[in-house]
């Protein structure tokens, strides 16, 4: 994009905000596990999908919650694009995000708030992550909705495995699940991961 | 393409083209700046887009109005003293006798034959962009062109 339409994009970015047309401000970054789409609405961060574009379903799950003012502001999604570089370079262990999963069931937010509470470098089960959300016998819903996770990583269900030990499953890909367990592990190999940049 | 769900799909999907018109029809990066922020504006204040899959030809019409929104206000003819920055060399014309040529059309004419001749839109999205008629699209088009020939002579 040439400097005079980033130029006429940030004036017209800012009269929307004016105007109270942007309800959320999203961006794309790079990281070892390729390109992340961020959004960022008024109550915390809503989003975080592998890839530069997300799915038209997750599109429209945060339209159904916060209409169609989502716009392209990497300003707002600054301070996550900065945690998680700091995540990525190991110098951060836990995330201090406000959060948003209003949109979500009652079921998934007990569910990511059971997820979000194992620590870093820790591991647990689909099997007790349910039971810690109250329901025992909801492994194979709570894989379910582990796997619709809007907020991986920050929310962190890569530490969630099947009860035999194997991976189970990831919205990111086993690949992306397999390396985010060994980030945090310091098994990451000498000179650090191969790294998948946007195209 | 689906339709876009978002502001941000639709300002990413058209942005550059929307831009580079404006900038064609006003010739000043200010002025141009200014119908991009208009148009973008206008159609999120108009959420959603009018017709499945058309919403192009609506951006360009929003933009088309505001420019000759401007120069009603302005009461000037639009400048295109920029235009050399914007359009491709067409047929080994000289660009600068190409933008003194357009200048003078009427705005009309002028919108017709910068998004037929220059953005390459078909007449029917030069018509929907313009809120006329395919024929009088056609008639427009045509028109300009006869003029911008007679004044290259």
């Amino acid at each position: 994009m040439n400097d005079y339409l980033l130029e006429a994009r940030e004036h017209l970015l800012a009269r929307a905000r004016r105007e109270g047309l942007e309800s959320v401000g999203y961006r794309v970054v790079d990281s070892p596990l390729g390109p992340l789409w961020i959004a960022v609405g008024p109550k915390g961060v809503l989003a975080i999908h592998y890839g530069a574009t997300p799915p038209s379903a997750e599109l429209a799950r945060i339209v159904r919650a916060y209409g169609p003012g989502v716009l392209p502001d990497a300003r707002r999604a600054d301070g996550v694009a900065r945690e998680l570089d700091q995540y990525f370079a190991g110098k951060r262990r836990s995330f201090d995000l406000p959060v948003d999963l209003s949109p979500l069931t009652d079921f998934q937010r007990r569910l990511l708030g059971a997820t979000a509470r194992v620590g870093f470098g820790e591991v647990t089960t689909y099997g007790e992550v349910a039971a810690s959300a109250g329901s025992a016998k909801a492994a194979r819903a709570a894989g379910q909705a582990l796997g619709s996770n809007p907020i991986p990583i920050v929310v962190p269900c890569h530490r969630v495995l099947a009860s035999d030990g194997t991976l189970g499953g990831y919205s990111g890909g086993l690949d992306a699940k397999r390396r985010l367990l060994a980030h945090e592990r310091g098994q990451v190999p000498a000179g650090g991961w191969p790294s998948k940049r946007a195209t | 393409m689906p339709d876009p769900l978002t502001f941000g799909e639709l300002l990413e999907r058209h942005e550059k083209e929307i831009f580079a018109y404006a900038l064609r029809l006003v010739g000043d990066r200010d002025d141009a700046d200014d119908v991009y922020q208009e148009t973008f504006l206008a159609a999120f204040r108009a959420w959603p887009p009018p017709r499945r899959g058309q919403e192009r030809a609506w951006l360009y019409r929003i933009a088309t109005n505001k420019v000759i929104d401007r120069a009603r206000r302005a009461k000037r003819l639009v400048r295109l003293k920029d235009l050399r920055l914007a359009a491709p060399d067409r047929d080994g014309v000289a660009l600068a006798d190409l933008a003194a040529a357009i200048k003078v059309l009427p705005a009309g004419q002028r919108a017709a034959f910068v998004l037929r001749k220059v953005e390459g839109l078909a007449y029917a999205d030069v018509a929907r962009a313009l809120d006329c008629s395919e024929d009088a699209a056609r008639q427009r088009v045509a028109e300009a062109t006869k003029k911008v020939r007679e004044a290259m002579r």
